[in-house]
């Protein structure tokens, strides 16, 4: 072993503070064996080889270098080490610039300091392991869950790049919840024509063979890590094969069986087979084995007797279990809205003309019960409509936040009911108004100069009570003007919450995602990494991570991709930092302690050999652990206690 | 002669000791007392480093980290804050005043609370006087 220190004099910002002389001569005396050097600038390009040459000349194979403060330089002269044929991790570094000689201002006191601090790192690099960065193995395939428009947009931009991509979606349809909203808010898009043009590529586009649809399915089981997942996921039968399935819709009207439609939020009836709604995609019909009366024992095959193509119906269609390998995850299962009932003052569930915002979506569209026609449950045309804001969000006895969507959906909402029934009077109960973006005051601008339309501020959602009996519904509420008032409304339309949707904590936990106060994915940071989640390897996107539009979920997807992309690319291995801690098996006690304070989950027990392991992909190197661990057998790479103690005895001594 | 404390200082490295390089570049001038240590997170400082310093001749120790929700690695500053809290109470079985050791937040880019922090504790250092440990 030979230690060598190079001392950088900076021009003259060391030198003016330190004695390089005194600094040299005190040393030789603490350590003879090691060499002093001093160089002007050491990361210059004449300095860097001067440290190469030193290095070799010399025969050093441990450095300290005294120059500026490691963040500025430390991996410049690892690389000076590297390219002398040294082990990078046999370098210690002084910080004499920013932490001594711009700091202190007396000469001796700085010199003096620059001793001890010399002293600290020749004792700290004599004990420093030679550390190798190992290199993995990945798999560049990409799993996607949830088949919402960040999915969508997120997985056709993997596929672009030639990526393989495995979508899997829970429904039988693709497209998430704006496949269902006939009108979109600030433009009124129609939500289906927005998305088709990235379903038809996900389908039939240029890159649709690296794109693995799974309708139906479900993942059960998640192990391995970033780079490497195996993935279990689970398919329910379809009893109709969709590549033979030409979509006519044939089978449909043949079918004995009407069943309450989970699509229309129950609202209308659907066959036992058939579309979830008409424009469906993928554009094959399935068999909903709930209602489908062959399930229940009899022969009926009206349906398949329909059916113009041969083998389209496949009665003994079997779930099945597929196991995929994936590098990265990408978890974009999205949202609903809160449940209005836990609000009975407004009447949800108890009066049918008092809607959600979601049902209202589907009366709005023409794929919906109604057809599109704004309509109560009777046949006819509202005369005078509320429209609730806020309903749950912004309230501390339901939801903390600010859903942030549904102002935007209510003024949507004015706005077709204005335009289909010129009649009807409008009433918009708020607590806030959020309408940001540069497109979205439009709407609300339009509503508050529409002479039928009124705009009323409540305070708290208490103070709006829906009674009523039959198809009379009337609302007691603020008027405005500091008093209360009692009006009569043929239709009330809730904006409720956006929540984290049912399976939120089933996928967390499979993923070991962790949710937010509110049940929301917790995101790696609010506002620099909002796509990754605090797991690596595991992106998210879209409504499961907060409440928010398409556009942002789109957003949101994309940088997901862009983080796949560069991290994970085809031929090129993961490459592993070796400053990380390690457990010592053989005298690992097993308590798990070190399990419970990992901010990254990268310590998991092994129940048959009952010791802690450190997944050396997933560990970040903060030390955490080192210092948990209560018979101290977690070993922190580059930063143990053993060199810890040395610097510690140097800096004092 | 005035008594000149020895301290140690266990800085994280993604904000308080990127805060001391930043009152090194804006050349703010702080007494030279407190001895440096780079750990990569505060949640790294284990009592037994502090208890170390103490025994190889400290009068006094600074644990600086990431202020509350800013720390690099999620959680380890909060580690920190709970551990230290236990850590006074075993220093004062071993007969070491509290005060003898700060915790405190200093962010990336608070250099001059960071010089401020140093001449703070390097003042309540040099007021205990030298430490003698039984």
């Amino acid at each position: 072993m030979k230690v060598g220190v190079v001392f950088c004099k900076c021009g003259t910002a060391i030198t003016e503070k330190i004695d390089a002389d005194q600094v040299q001569q005190r040393l030789k005396k603490l350590y003879p064996d090691v060499d002093f050097v001093t160089v002007d600038l050491a990361c210059s390009e004449g300095g860097k080889e001067f440290v190469e040459a030193y290095l070799k000349d010399k025969g050093i194979d441990r450095m300290v270098i005294s120059a500026c403060s490691p963040r500025d330089h430390e991996n410049t002269f690892k690389g000076c080490m590297h390219r002398a044929g040294r082990n990078p991790y046999l370098m210690q570094m002084v910080n004499a610039r920013e932490q001594i000689a711009w700091v202190t201002a007396d000469k001796v006191a700085a010199t003096d300091k620059a001793v001890r601090y010399l002293d600290a790192a020749v004792r700290r690099v004599m004990l420093h392991d030679k550390l190798e960065s190992k290199q993995l193995d990945i798999c560049p395939d990409v799993l996607i869950i949830g088949a919402g428009p960040a999915g969508l947009k997120t997985a056709l931009t993997l596929a672009e790049s030639g990526r393989k991509v495995i979508i899997v979606e829970k429904t039988p349809v693709i497209g998430g919840m704006p496949v269902r909203y006939e009108d979109t808010f600030p433009k009124m898009e129609c939500g289906p024509c927005m998305l088709e043009p990235i379903m038809g590529d996900i389908l039939h586009g240029p890159h649709s063979a690296d794109i693995e649809l799974l309708t139906m399915a479900e993942v059960q089981g998640v192990v391995g890590s970033y780079g490497n997942f195996i993935v279990q996921i689970k398919q329910r039968p379809r009893y109709v094969d969709p590549h033979k399935c030409i979509g006519c819709g044939e089978c449909t009207a043949p079918c004995p069986v009407s069943t309450k439609n989970p699509f229309n939020y129950n609202l209308d009836e659907k066959k036992a087979v058939g579309f979830t709604f008409a424009g469906a995609l993928p554009n094959s019909v399935y068999i909903d084995p709930e209602a489908c009366v062959r399930f229940k024992g009899e022969s009926c095959q009206l349906c398949k007797d329909a059916c113009p193509v041969e083998g389209a119906f496949v009665f003994d269609d079997k779930e099945r279990v597929l196991e995929r390998n994936v590098g990265a995850i990408a978890v974009m299962i999205g949202s609903e809205v809160y449940d209005c009932s836990r609000i009975p003052n407004l009447g949800y569930g108890k009066f049918p003309e008092v809607y959600n915002s979601v049902e209202f979506e589907r009366i709005l569209s023409s794929t919906g019960p109604t057809s599109g026609e704004i309509k109560s449950r009777t046949g006819k045309p509202p005369e005078n409509v509320a429209i609730v804001h806020c309903v749950g969000s912004l309230d501390s006895k339901h939801k903390d936040y600010c859903s942030s969507v549904c102002c935007q959906a209510a003024f949507k909402f004015s706005h077709l009911i204005d335009k289909r029934v010129p009649t009807a009077k409008i009433t918009h109960f708020f607590k806030e108004l959020v309408v940001p973006g540069k497109e979205e005051f439009h709407l609300f601008h339009e509503a508050q100069n529409n002479t039928k339309t009124k705009l009323i501020r409540y305070g708290s959602i208490e103070e709006l009570k829906v009674s009523g009996s039959g198809e009379r519904i009337s609302m007691e509420h603020p008027n405005g003007k500091g008093a209360t008032e009692k009006t009569i409304f043929d239709m009330v339309v809730l904006c409720p919450a956006m929540i984290p949707a049912e399976d939120t904590a089933k996928v967390g936990k499979l993923l070991e995602l962790t949710q937010d106060k509110a049940g929301f994915f917790d995101e790696m940071h609010g506002r620099m990494d909002s796509s990754l989640s605090k797991v690596k390897g595991v992106c998210l996107a879209g409504t499961c991570q907060a409440p928010g539009d398409i556009q942002r979920s789109i957003n949101q997807g994309l940088a997901a991709a862009g983080t796949i992309l560069s991290g994970l690319v085809p031929g090129r291995k993961l490459e592993i930092d070796p400053i990380k801690a390690s457990v010592d098996a053989a005298r690992c006690s097993g308590c798990r302690v070190c399990n419970s304070v990992c901010p990254y989950k990268a310590i998991s027990f092994d129940p048959a050999k009952k010791i802690s392991h450190v997944n050396e992909v997933l560990c970040m190197g903060c030390g955490t652990c080192v210092a948990a661990c209560p018979v101290g057998v977690i070993k922190g790479n580059h930063f143990s206690n053993q060199e810890i103690m040395a610097e510690i005895d140097g800096v004092l001594s | 002669m005035t008594f000149e404390p020895k301290i140690v200082g266990f800085l994280c490295n993604w904000c308080s000791y990127a805060g001391a390089d930043k009152a090194g570049a804006s050349q703010m001038q702080y007494p030279p007392n407190v001895n440096v240590i780079r750990v990569m997170c505060s949640g790294r400082v284990d009592p037994q480093l502090v208890l170390k310093s103490f025994k190889a001749g400290a009068d006094g120790v600074l644990i600086l980290a990431c202020h509350p929700k800013d720390c690099h690695y999620k959680e380890g500053n909060y580690r920190a804050a709970s551990r230290n809290r236990v850590l006074l109470q075993l220093l004062q079985q071993f007969g070491i005043p509290e005060e003898r050791c700060r915790f405190d937040y200093v962010s990336a880019g608070e250099g001059e609370r960071f010089s401020k922090v140093i001449g703070e504790t390097v003042e309540a250092v040099r007021a205990l006087g030298p430490l003698e440990l039984q």
